[in-house]
This record gives C-alpha cells, structure tokens and sequence, in this order.
C-alpha cells in the first residue's frame, strides 16, 4: 500500500487508519450541564463563536485547494474528506457550547463586514482567479497547501490554548483538549507532508515561501469579518503571553525547510494586534 | 417532505461490511466482467471528491446546509470506494491512492478548466446555477442507485448483492437530499428550469463518463443497463427526473444509452 511507508525516519501518516478512526459528534461527553451554574464570559463566547466559523469553513477551503493541483493527489484528497468530517464535528461541539451558554449558534450571528487590506489580495481571490494561475503552478501548490495548513493548526492551537485559560472553565478546557487531540492528526498529516515536499523541491519551497510572505491568519480569516479579526489578534496574541505565543510560532516557521526567520517574522508580524 | 440535514449529519456512518465474509471470494472468485464494473465503482467512488470542487466553485458552499450536506456526502461515497476497493483487494487488484492518482493525472487540460467554466457559470446565474447542479447530482445520485441495484440483482452472489444493497441505500439518501434541494429551488425560478432543462440535455453522460475510457463506459452500461430490465430501470431514473420542475419529458438515461449503443 501506498498509505505507510518511511519518509526519512519517520513512518509516514497512514491516512486509511486516520479515516477509519475519525472521530465525530462529540455531544455526549462536553459537559454542558456545567454551564448552568457557570457560564461563559462574554470575551469567552466571542472567542468560541469565531473558532466555531473557522472551524465550519472547511468547504471554502476546500474549494480553494480542489480547483488547483492538489485535486489530483488522491492521498491528500482521501485526507481531507476525513478533515472536513472531524471539523464538521469541531464546529458542532462549540456550537453546543454556545447554545449551553444561551448564545445561538455561530453560524446564526449575522457576521459584520470583511476587513480590505490590499495585501491581503491574493487570500480573496476567488475560485476562477485561483484555478488559472494554478494552472501554472502546478504540482508544488500542494506544498504550499500543506505548509499553510500546518501553520495554521499551530495558531488556531494557540488560540484554544488561550481560550481553555482564559475562560477559568474546566468544562471549557475539558471541551478545549479534546478538540486539540482531535486537531493533532491534522497537524501530523499536514507536518509529515510540508517536511517531504519542503525538501524534495526548490519550487515547492519558493512558492511555499511567497505564500507566506503574504498570508493573512488564521486560514479563511479574509471571508471572515474586520471585527473579529481584531479581536482575535489582541485576545490570543496580545499581551506579553500572546507576544510569546507568536514568538514561537515564529521559531516553528523558521525551522521548516527552506524557510528562515525572515519567513518567521512576517508571519509573526500579521499574528499580533 | 423537507430534507432533515440535522438527522442526516447525526445518523451519516461509514458503510458497514466487517460482518460479511468477503474473505470468501479468495476460494469463489467473482466473474471478471463484475469485477471490471466494481473496478468503474470505485474509481467513481474515490473522485467525488472532484465533483464537489465543481459543486463548491458556485454560491452554493455560502449555504450551511449544503456545507454540512457535503461534508457527510463526501465521506460517505470515499468509504463506498474503500469498501469496493477491499472486494477488489482479496481478488488481488489493488486501488491504492497511486492508482486514483494517476487517473487524475490523466484527465489533463480539459479537466483543469472545469472549475473555471463553473465558476464563470456559477456567477453569471447566481443561485440558480445550484439548481442546476442539484437537479444533476439527483441524475447522478439516482442512476448510482439503480447500477449498485441492478447489479445486486443480476450478481447472484448474496455478499456482494448485501454489500451492494448497503451502499444504494446511503445513495438513497443523497437523492433525497439532492431531490428535495433541486425542486425547491427549480420551483421558485423559471430560469433555473430553463438552465437545468439546457444542462442535462445537452451535457448529462453516464457518471464516470468523465474519468473513464469510454469503452469502460461500455462495458458497465452493458453489464448494467442493457436488456429490457435495464431499459426499465433507465426509465424509472429518467421517470424521477422529469417529475422535478421544467424537467418534464427529459429522457437523459434513454438518450445516453442510446447514444453508447447499448441494446433495449
């Protein structure tokens, strides 16, 4: 089989145990009783309602990696039909919290305008714009793909990790670390695959490092409204922790193949507030 | 009756089969021409997943019901393959994710600008455009039933007919979701009726007709769809879609058998 094998000394994510292990509807163990008595703050909810549309969002992004190369890679493709299940899920759960806490679910909240930020151009692109110049592209985009979604399982982790503290809830952080156990795979396949193909192409790695450059965060945080954006910023990487937080996002980056600090640091820059 | 999204995402489970004997057919072998056909099966099974990047270049993933619809849809038709490709696997053809590659591979330029003449469509009509697609996934759903039955019903073999059976009723599902969807939305607008009738018309082929050799095509229209009982089942499909709005008197089953050369 092509699923297993070794990429250097590791053992290569199996992708059929990781569809045959997918882990859905997690109602029955959130606890949700816990928060009659002790309710969410507002700040806590906010938090857990933008995490929830990241979360859903998986058909946009998925759109966006199908119309380019990264379709015809079966392997990734199986992978990320179980990805859009276990998110599906994700959603699901915080949705519940937010409905425990009597808030509607996130998707029921009228979401406010986009922000526009001219560098942030090419994360709007629409499908048409990203099929043609994928044309070009491709093979390496997959690298691409797979770079940016490991980064952004790095920061959406910061941001659960932040959430899980700041909101003084064992049933939250309860909720909170079986959701970051769920993401780990996510972050495995995506790690395994950004390290193979950072280091098997010199292409891979300069497009891998133009995206970056310009990348706005989390993924999908474009479709997502100014105002949320702003208060994801300061609440996960305001403050010294979050300055810190940021900082080692910044290490992780750095460290990948054929990127560097300057790599690092201007994804760090577009994290802070 | 209105599609319960909610029930569906709840009760949506991989396909089952550790409870049938497939081992079996290390000592009874299936006939070729059966495996050929699950071979077509499951290469469409395992390309859903590019249907829906089609799906998605249209105003339709703004939508959470469709979304959650997708997710579950797609997961659900990858298992079918899985499960296909563990009948071919003890026969000893092995689909693994190389293989579906280099299908892909193979479907070249035409296929890199799919998404693009979508998108140009899905923009310039708006939702109505995911009417269309709606009213062609129940075309596609509806006639993945019928093969997975009618092959239930000509294979004599109980296992494989059970397995089969398992997976037509999941597809059963998907029509329903399709069907629900296509005729809400045909009904409320004369010009998705007009742009569906136009699309399925003129562009409907077989599902796989994209992906396969055409003498693939063949021999699965053949194996499946041949003969009067093949004709029946090709009419009721046809039967189901011309029931929808603006649909009436479409005859796309008919037609692209016809078209193959596959005798009534």
């Amino acid at each position: 089989m092509t699923t297993t094998g070794d990429v250097g000394q590791r053992t290569r994510f199996d992708v059929r145990e990781f569809a045959r292990t997918a882990r859905g509807n997690h109602r029955a163990e959130l606890q949700l009783a816990e928060y009659t008595d002790a309710p969410l703050s507002a700040e806590s909810l906010h938090a857990v309602r933008y995490l929830g549309r990241l979360e859903s969002a998986t058909m946009e992004h998925l759109r966006n990696l199908l119309v380019t190369a990264t379709h015809k890679d079966a392997r990734v493709t199986a992978f990320l039909v179980t990805w859009a299940f276990e998110k599906f899920w994700i959603a699901d759960a915080l949705d519940a919290v937010l409905q425990a806490n009597g808030s509607p679910k996130a998707q029921d909240v009228v979401e406010g305008k986009p922000r526009k930020t001219r560098s942030e151009h090419s994360d709007r692109r629409g499908p048409i714009r990203r099929a043609v110049s994928a044309i070009r592209l491709g093979v390496p985009i997959i690298a691409v793909h797979v770079t940016t979604g490991l980064v952004d399982e790095w920061i959406t982790r910061a941001a659960y990790v932040r959430l899980a503290a700041a909101s003084k809830s064992a049933a939250l952080a309860s909720t909170v670390s079986m959701i970051l156990d769920v993401k780990q795979r996510h972050a495995d396949f995506f790690e395994d695959e950004a390290l193979a193909r950072l280091t098997g192409s010199r292409r891979a790695v300069k497009l891998t490092r133009n995206a970056l450059l310009k990348a706005a965060w989390p993924i999908g945080a474009v479709d997502r409204s100014a105002e949320d954006r702003t208060f994801f910023e300061s609440y996960v990487f305001g403050g010294d922790a979050g300055i810190a937080s940021a900082a080692a996002i910044e290490l992780q980056v750095a460290a990948l193949p054929g990127l560097d600090t300057t790599i690092g640091a201007a994804v760090a820059q577009k994290l802070l507030p | 009756m209105a599609f319960d999204i909610d029930k569906f995402t709840e009760t949506s489970v991989r396909v089952p089969w550790d409870d049938l004997d497939l081992e079996k057919f290390r000592d009874h072998p299936l006939p070729d021409s059966t495996l050929r056909t699950l071979r077509y099966m499951t290469d469409v099974e395992y390309h859903t997943v590019c249907y829906t990047r089609d799906l998605l270049t249209t105003p339709s993933h703004k939508e959470a019901d469709m979304s959650a619809f997708m997710t579950m849809w797609n997961r659900e038709e990858f298992w079918h393959g899985e499960a296909l490709s563990t009948v071919l696997g003890i026969h000893g053809i092995t689909v693994d994710f190389d293989e579906v590659k280099a299908s892909r591979l193979k479907l070249g330029w035409k296929d890199r600008l799919d998404p693009i003449k979508q998108s140009i469509a899905g923009k310039i009509v708006g939702n109505d455009f995911v009417a269309v697609h709606m009213a062609w996934g129940a075309a596609n759903e509806l006639s993945a039933i019928a093969a997975y039955n009618r092959m239930a019903e000509l294979e004599k073999d109980p296992t494989l007919a059970e397995l089969l059976r398992r997976i037509a009723k999941q597809e059963a599902r998907h029509v329903a979701f399709y069907t629900s969807q296509a005729r809400e939305r045909l009904a409320k607008s004369k010009k998705a009726q007009v742009i569906a009738r136009f699309a399925l018309g003129k562009f409907w082929a077989p599902v796989g007709s994209s992906i396969m050799e055409r003498v693939e095509v063949k021999h699965v229209m053949n194996h499946l769809m041949s003969g009067p009982d093949g004709r029946k089942a090709a009419r009721r499909i046809d039967s189901s879609i011309s029931s929808m709005p603006g649909l009436t008197g479409l005859t796309i089953v008919e037609d692209s058998l016809n078209a193959l050369g596959i005798a009534a």
